[in-house]
């Protein structure tokens, strides 16, 4: 390479940047793919870093030395000007063929970098694994914890008349009675953050007191009592379960959502053939009483599935507050919120502000 | 559970790339995951872009009955949605009961919506709400199979940047007034409305796409036009009026495109444009005019041949050209001027950059072979022209290439390719 003196960037000498990752190790990158990464490359214009060892440009938190080499094997290849679009998207669908771990960090990462083209590479390959798949083998998958009450998963927006669905609602009863006998035993452990429980003492006393009596006929005057409890607690339970948490892993918020069909009915009526669960809801008792709540849940449900919305919209719209939260509107929290009926969970709206169980 | 140990690993990854994700799977599929874990419950209700289509809800045989689920869905949805909505598109082959969609696009005004697509259903054609023009941010609106009547108030959509209009009912003054009144439009696509005279109003307006039955169509004021495909489709009415006209379309429709770069047409466009030719040139030169496509063009009509001829010699920096001929091969047996081309063309233009030129559905009229024969000895830089006989000619073929032999080139490193089969 015997250049004359007036040559001062010798093409065969390659320029290096430095990087340096979270965990502290160096290493050099050419310069040409390194600035592929819209964050390196301005890290270099603005601040002249990466020029050697002891400049090195930190990469940010979430690019790991594993990972920070695929980044870089993606742009080894891509930023050669002459590939054609075919072999791009080869070169990407082999690219992709990850562990789901990796190719979370690597989405993870890729943002960092401000790498556009990879984020949506590695999106698209994980929304592929997301669709179409059952929750069961997404939560697998994905390692998600699955958190969700029962009440809270029978929200599924789409209008599923046909049977599938009401087998996955069986699966799920079956499982979530397994796991709340585990939960009950977990209680202390905080799975979710937000498990903020600000009922007053009163509340977890009259509860305890109320939901001792299993049987029906007790449903009635229970739910008086608790509807007139519940005039004083209005702000707290609603607060609570406006948080969308419900980690109180009770089956007793199930359907009373499911329930609003039904509220055209007295404000008591309400309550007293669906909801026992006042009684029944005592999360370790999982008695006759409860399951035949269930299963009823799981009746009403379908037959909610089946309702015509037009006529229900009518009815909620029509009777508004009142009907809305019936017994437990009481304490004004009743505002209509939500009243699409069913499988929209509007109970998450309601139910929490005014649900006697609430009171805990 | 056990999945407490074996961490989350997708969870809390950034908001942005989870809505990244959301937005990759189908409407429904975004939606069911809200039944995943506690963190994913409401995710997919932020979403800001929203494609709704027939697939959202479970096909039944019933089409009443998918049509009521797919209302039902969308309803819902809505209705548990939180924040922004930029994007809504709804396809669907059913033509919706009005109140539903009238609602929709009320709460979507609320929202600041930025771009509405809606293509609806052959049935009886939807007749746009007027909250549908108080939506203010709107930058892009596609409406297939719509009618429109806007307000009296209505003063235009001044951030709107991409208008695309098939099948939609509207007066044509309307039309007009809506197109100059959305100042920053870049883009507009009109497709299939009948007899329809349009002046073109935009003075940002880079792209435009015109297809249907066009009576006139004038480009008042269009000095940022990039490129322009049009496709004119002909009716005794439009025949009669293409008679009857007394002006120059060439220059109504080409004369105020300075900065033009590509230009496509379709079907009677040459014809049109040849109407009214001989009446008065504006001398413009389309110094950008990088590549010219025109389709039907009958090399027999003696206008149409010079609006092509009028079109080169006012580009000289064309780069491609392709042409496809629709001529009648058994007619071709009168002798035109065959020495037409070299006539017209000032003797020393040429084409400096034409690289690429295509010629399909060739019959061997002289004038098509007369202009196959100008370009090859006008361009010095040719690589390629490339000439398909059309399926129509069958003994005809020899003696085209018989001619093409002859023709010299300007361009020595010029490869004739003769495509004879066309699969």
């Amino acid at each position: 390479m015997s250049e004359g003196p007036m040559a001062i960037v010798k093409p065969e000498m390659k320029s290096y940047i430095w990087l340096q990752t979270a965990d502290g190790s160096i290493q050099q990158v050419e310069e040409e793919v390194a600035m592929f990464c819209p964050m390196i490359c301005r890290e270099v214009l603005q601040t002249g870093m990466g020029s050697s060892k002891n400049y090195a440009i930190s990469l940010p938190q979430r690019v790991n030395p594993a990972i920070l080499g695929l980044i870089l094997d993606y742009c080894r290849f891509h930023q050669v000007p002459g590939r054609s679009n075919k072999e791009r998207k080869t070169f990407d669908e082999k690219f992709i063929r990850l562990d789901t771990k990796k190719l979370c960090e690597l989405t993870s990462a890729a943002d960092s970098l401000q790498l556009r083209p990879l984020v949506d590479l590695t999106s698209r390959a994980l929304a592929r694994m997301i669709e179409g798949k059952t929750p069961e083998e997404i939560r697998e998958t994905f390692h998600l914890p699955d958190d969700l009450t029962e009440e809270e998963k029978l929200e599924p927006l789409r209008n599923m008349t046909d049977d599938p669905r009401i087998r996955l609602l069986n699966r799920l009863y079956a499982r979530k009675r397994k796991e709340l006998k585990d939960r009950e035993k977990m209680k202390n452990i905080e799975i979710e953050e937000e498990h903020v429980d600000e009922r007053s003492v009163d509340d977890l006393l009259s509860y305890i007191n109320g939901g001792d009596g299993d049987s029906k006929g007790g449903r009635a005057n229970k739910n008086k009592k608790k509807n007139r409890r519940k005039k004083d607690q209005p702000r707290n339970s609603s607060s609570n379960y406006e948080n969308g948490n419900h980690k109180n892993g009770e089956v007793d918020d199930v359907s009373s959502p499911s329930k609003f069909s039904k509220f055209q009915a007295s404000a008591s009526a309400i309550f007293s053939p669906k909801l026992d669960f006042d009684d029944g809801d005592i999360d370790d008792e999982l008695d006759p009483a409860m399951k035949e709540e269930l299963d009823r849940e799981v009746e009403d449900f379908a037959r909610r599935l089946n309702s015509v919305w037009p006529e229900r919209m009518h009815d909620i719209l029509s009777l508004g507050q009142e009907r809305r939260l019936a017994p437990i509107s009481m304490n004004g929290n009743g505002s209509l919120q939500r009243c699409t009926g069913d499988e929209l969970a509007d109970w998450q709206f309601t139910t929490p502000l005014t649900h006697p169980r609430r009171a805990k | 559970m056990d999945n407490v140990l074996g961490r989350d690993m997708i969870s809390d990854l950034p908001l942005s790339i989870i809505e990244t994700i959301l937005t990759k799977l189908s409407i429904g599929d975004a939606v069911r995951t809200s039944i995943l874990s506690s963190k994913w419950r409401y995710r997919w209700a932020t979403l800001t872009q929203l494609v709704f289509d027939d697939k959202c809800v479970s096909l039944s045989n019933d089409s009443a009955n998918a049509e009521n689920n797919l209302v039902k869905f969308v309803t819902r949805f809505l209705f548990l949605h939180d924040g922004p909505i930029h994007q809504f598109a709804l396809s669907t082959s059913f033509s919706h009961s009005s109140p539903d969609i009238d609602q929709w696009l009320l709460f979507l005004s609320r929202k600041d919506i930025k771009e509405l697509i809606l293509e609806l259903g052959e049935g009886e054609w939807f007749r746009a709400p007027s909250c549908l023009f108080s939506c203010r941010k709107l930058t892009r609106l596609e409406l297939v199979r719509c009618e429109l009547d806007p307000p009296l108030s209505f003063k235009g959509f001044l951030c709107l940047r991409y208008l695309n209009l098939q099948q939609v009912l509207v007066a044509p003054d309307v039309i007009e007034s809506l197109i100059s009144s959305c100042p920053l439009l870049e883009s507009l696509t009109l497709s299939y409305f009948d007899s329809l005279a349009l002046t073109v109003r935009a003075p940002n307006l880079k792209y435009l796409i015109l297809e249907g039955e066009f009576k006139d169509i004038i480009l008042e004021n269009t000095p940022l036009l990039v490129a322009i495909s049009v496709a004119m489709y002909m009716t005794d009415d439009i025949a009669e009026h293409f008679e009857q006209s007394s002006s120059c379309n060439f220059d109504k429709f080409l004369g105020g495109v300075p900065c033009l770069e590509r230009l496509i047409g379709h079907i009677y466009f040459t014809k049109y444009l040849s109407i009214g030719n001989d009446l008065g040139i504006i001398p413009i030169t389309y110094s950008h005019l990088k590549i010219i496509e025109l389709y039907q063009v009958s090399f027999e009509d003696m206008k149409e041949v010079l609006v092509v001829l009028r079109l080169i010699v006012s580009s000289p920096n064309l780069q491609e050209l392709q042409i496809s001929g629709s001529s009648n091969a058994s007619v071709a047996i009168e002798a035109p001027d065959l020495d037409f081309w070299e006539k017209e063309c000032p003797s020393d233009y040429t084409l400096n950059r034409l690289k690429t030129v295509k010629m399909t559905d060739m019959s061997g009229v002289p004038h098509e072979m007369g202009f196959i024969k100008f370009l090859l000895g006008k361009s010095p830089m040719l690589d390629i022209m490339s000439i398909t006989p059309s399926v129509y000619v069958t003994s005809g073929k020899l003696n085209m290439l018989i001619e093409l032999v002859r023709f010299r080139r300007a361009s020595a490193q010029a490869e004739i390719v003769f495509i004879q089969d066309q699969v």
